[in-house]
């Protein structure tokens, strides 16, 4: 049996393995790579610079626990950005598991950052279901799909949702998702109320949202652990999606070296008459 | 950080290595964390929706003494019948409710996909070709080649032969271009994942062993 026989019959677990060690050495010995913002990232930041201080924004917590490492840690780059510019900001969910209790700790820790106040300066609505009716429902009336915020508290009572009826009160709307979600904000939101919106989502569904950026139906974009990096660069808060992006680094060079590996093996396999590589 | 946080970073600790376990083989200790996972969710779910909808946009609204809705007792009724399909016998009653959503959903869906997906997005594809400089005329160029190349790859009335099968066959490259740049940022989004957890067991789990020692 000769090297690429071997290979051709390499157990699958030595490639965890291997993945495993890329992972967690740069964890130990830290690393920094340089990060390169791309223009929709920009495009993103200069949008929410360019906005009145004091303005109102709201921010989505559309991400399950499971992606978090994508997406929370543009929800904490978002708020450092908003909060320095003093903008009022409420969040809400249409994720059921976890959503309202990541959109209460991010807020709230990066609030007591800056001092902002509950029900002054930021306001947690929570969960509802149905997003359709909910994202239609709130170009008419916010209280009336969020009676209550998150703790239970009617709007009513909050003095920061007192002048915030529906879209036409909010200056701009960043989503930060996991899902299709973004699309509905784009065909419910912006196309029917014109309020502009911009995202951050996961590395898988960034693609298909290039050309709504492109089109001038989102302002700006930001593409999973990369977008997040980039955006804790612009808003001068480096945290981990930047820490993360030296390990990505490695794994990514691990992987073209496996890649490489497997499709030589399946060439000098085929040669043989067998079947290549087959991990 | 205080004992509960400790005991919660341990408990997400072990479900995490239990879920990590897998990739060795199968077993009962992922079988255990699988099972907690989903019957968790089911839990939270249903309390959830029945404090948000049921309690908070259904009775409260419908039974308070100032200017009562009464009238959400019809979509209360029409969401009742869904349960219908758990009695053999009148299942069939839950149909007069689906019917209702499929109807709304594509009401609702039609306009936006139109108004917000579909127009938008042909209005951005029909550029002048010679726009914004050697550079923009190029994407331009490409754009709309690839748009075309790509509506005749799914055009199966006439067989892919001659011109049309050559152009055909230009939107197959578009295709796998597009289906390179999704698979590698979805490589991208997995490795983001593994690499949350990771540094969730290293910098928390291994980080509260100082807290408790």
């Amino acid at each position: 049996m000769n090297f690429w026989d071997k290979i051709s019959s390499l157990d699958r677990r030595w490639i965890y393995l291997l993945v495993a060690i890329a992972v967690i050495l740069p964890l130990i010995f830290p690393a920094d790579f340089p990060v390169r913002i791309t223009p929709e990232a920009t495009q993103l930041y200069e949008a929410i610079e360019a906005l009145p201080d004091s303005s109102v924004v709201l921010l989505t917590f559309d991400y399950y626990p499971s992606s978090t490492a994508e997406t929370e840690p543009m929800s904490f780059a978002a708020l450092h950005q908003l909060f320095r510019k003093d903008c009022r900001v409420f969040t809400m969910t249409t994720i059921p598991l976890g959503g309202p209790s990541i959109a209460e700790r991010v807020t709230r820790t990066v609030a007591q950052e800056y001092g902002k106040q509950y029900g002054i300066d930021f306001v947690n609505l929570g969960y509802k279901a149905n997003y359709v009716a909910v994202l239609k429902g709130m170009g008419t009336s916010i209280e009336a799909i969020y009676p209550t915020d998150n703790s239970g508290t009617p709007l009513a009572q909050l003095p920061m949702m007192q002048n915030i009826r529906n879209y036409k009160d909010v200056s701009f709307i960043f989503a930060v998702a996991d899902n299709a979600i973004v699309e509905y904000w784009i065909s419910i939101v912006n196309a029917q109320y014109g309020t502009p919106i911009g995202a951050g989502v996961t590395a898988v569904s960034a693609p298909k949202y290039y050309s709504f950026v492109s089109s001038g139906q989102m302002t700006g974009l930001l593409g999973g652990m990369k977008g997040a990096a980039e955006y804790e660069q612009l808003v001068s808060k480096p945290a981990i999606a930047m820490k993360g992006m030296g390990i990505q680094s490695l794994i990514h060079l691990l992987i073209i070296g496996l890649v490489l590996v497997g499709n030589i093996g399946y060439f000098f396999g085929k040669k043989k008459g067998t079947r290549g590589i087959s991990v | 950080m205080t004992g509960i946080e400790i005991l919660q970073i341990w408990i997400a600790a072990f479900f995490t290595l239990a879920i990590f376990s897998f990739l060795y083989r199968d077993n009962a200790v992922y079988k255990f964390a699988e099972h907690i996972f989903a019957g968790l969710s089911a839990g939270y779910y249903v309390g959830l929706i029945w404090k948000s909808v049921i309690i908070q946009q259904l009775w409260e609204p419908m039974t308070r003494a100032d200017n009562p809705k009464w009238y959400l007792f019809i979509p209360g009724i029409i969401g009742a019948l869904m349960f219908a399909r758990l009695i053999p016998r009148i299942s069939w009653v839950s149909r007069l409710a689906l019917a209702f959503v499929m109807g709304n959903t594509a009401g609702v869906f039609i306009i936006s996909q139109l108004h917000g997906l579909i127009l938008p997005q042909m209005q951005d594809t029909m550029l002048p070709l010679l726009n914004g400089g050697f550079a923009g005329s190029l994407l331009a160029f490409i754009t709309v080649i690839g748009v075309i190349s790509t509506l005749v790859y799914f055009y199966f009335s006439k067989e892919h032969t001659g011109a049309l099968g050559v152009t055909a066959r230009v939107g197959v490259w578009f295709i796998m271009i597009s289906f390179g740049a999704h698979f590698g940022y979805t490589v991208m989004g997995r490795v983001s994942l593994l690499i949350g957890r990771v540094y969730f067991l290293y910098n928390d789990w291994i980080g509260s062993l100082s807290h408790i020692f």
